[in-house]
């Protein structure tokens, strides 16, 4: 029976028990995407996820944009984005979006590494469900790749106005973004799954 | 059943949506990962419906409002999200203009507007388009997070720009508004169950049958 797929589309029963390596099963009936197998993913995930770790680091660490315009100028770090909103009384606004932009993805990265390091071994660990089901559930949330749009337009905006300079943040958060995305493409709801299940059957 | 589909329901199975199993749907938590387990999504249409028109109202004041106040020696400079986008063209990028306008005007009107659709039309069993609707759920649903945009840029430049008296660009009053609309349109579209319209077709088929 755990080689049935229910398509989240249109509740269809699917047999994905012959899908090979490389390959992914779409749905007959609605054309929703059902399931990805990769014999690699995990190794995938956590190589994306260390190298986002890195630079998500980087970024919160150095200038991000800097500013400048008759003689004056003016740095923003990533976390002043979120803390600019806070001095301006926008304190529930700011929450969100350093939530957003920084805590979710940072949250996930680490729960993306308790899970891929022990699949990868073939171990079993007590927080496997738990940290899988808090990864589906807060990846709608996080929104690295629309920040990376809002810098870009921002910096369009304000480049008539005065010399902007893009710091070493900017980049690390650019690189963060694509491993970040990566990784979190690489993880397979259905095969991640019928992975921790695996594992904690063979205990 | 005539059409030789046979769906996880009618064989009185229950699918999880954080980890796709399987389990009677007499269960009220699923066995593999311990979410809340059930057929379809429960109360999905109402849900979904009064956070649309949450939603709608919401877009009213997120677009009468400011949403960035530019301060400069001459004095204070109101922009809403339009008042944005005429500035950008004027200033002669046009292509950011057209990136703020889809992200912030379009997208957000775009998905209301399929939403409300796709609610309307769950209850219509003469709808046959059942493949394009489930496209249209997931472009929603994909599109949603998008129209953050605005609000980041805002975020962004309230940090940048502050040049003591010369210049300083402050978040306005309708960035509250805006996130709220592109976050309940999100819970919208995810409390949102695209199987119902399915669901439909099944009974008919059903009915046929017999």
């Amino acid at each position: 029976m755990s080689d049935l797929i229910a398509c989240h589309g249109c509740d269809l029963l699917v047999d994905v028990s012959t899908l090979e390596s490389g390959s992914h099963a779409s749905c007959p009936r609605c054309g929703h995407f059902l399931t990805r197998c990769q014999h690699d993913a995990m190794s995938r995930v956590l190589a994306y996820t260390v190298a986002a770790i890195i630079l998500l680091l980087l970024a919160v660490a150095f200038p991000f944009l800097s500013f400048a315009a008759s003689g004056l100028e003016s740095v923003m770090t990533l976390r002043s984005a979120p803390g600019s909103l806070w001095n301006y009384g926008m304190p529930e606004l700011a929450i969100l979006v350093a939530a957003f932009i920084i805590y979710i993805p940072a949250i996930i990265l680490l729960l993306l590494v308790s899970i891929s390091l022990p699949l990868i071994y073939g171990k079993n660990a007590p927080w496997l469900r738990f940290a899988a089901r808090g990864v589906f559930t807060l990846q709608t949330w996080s929104m690295v790749e629309v920040f990376i749009i809002g810098v870009i337009v921002s910096l369009v905006k304000i480049a008539a106005m005065a010399t902007v300079g893009l710091g070493i943040s900017f980049w690390a958060y650019a690189g963060f973004s694509i491993c970040f995305t990566l990784a979190v493409a690489a993880l397979d709801r259905y095969q991640c799954w019928e992975m921790i299940e695996a594992v904690e059957a063979s205990r | 059943m005539s059409t030789g589909y046979e769906t996880a329901a009618s064989r009185g199975l229950a699918s999880c949506h954080v980890c796709c199993k399987l389990a009677p749907s007499s269960q009220h938590h699923c066995p593999r990962c311990g979410a809340p387990l059930h057929l379809r999504t429960g109360n999905s249409l109402q849900t979904t419906l009064a956070l649309l028109i949450t939603a709608s109202i919401l877009y009213i004041p997120a677009n009468l409002y400011p949403i960035m106040i530019t301060d400069t020696i001459s004095g204070a400079e109101f922009s809403t999200i339009l008042g944005g986008v005429v500035l950008l063209i004027k200033l002669g990028s046009v292509p950011v203009a057209l990136v703020i306008f889809i992200a912030s005007v379009m997208v957000p009107l775009a998905k209301l507007a399929a939403m409300f659709y796709l609610v309307w039309s769950v209850g219509r069993s003469d709808r046959e388009n059942h493949r394009q609707r489930t496209k249209l759920y997931v472009i929603a649903e994909f599109i949603g997070k998008w129209s953050m945009v605005d609000v980041f840029v805002v975020a962004i430049l309230a940090a940048l720009v502050h040049l003591g008296g010369l210049l300083v660009i402050q978040p306005g009053i309708a960035a509250y508004s805006f996130a709220g609309v592109v976050m309940i349109t999100m819970v919208a579209a995810e409390s949102f169950d695209p199987r119902l319209m399915w669901d439909q077709l099944d009974k008919k088929n059903d009915g046929s049958d017999t």
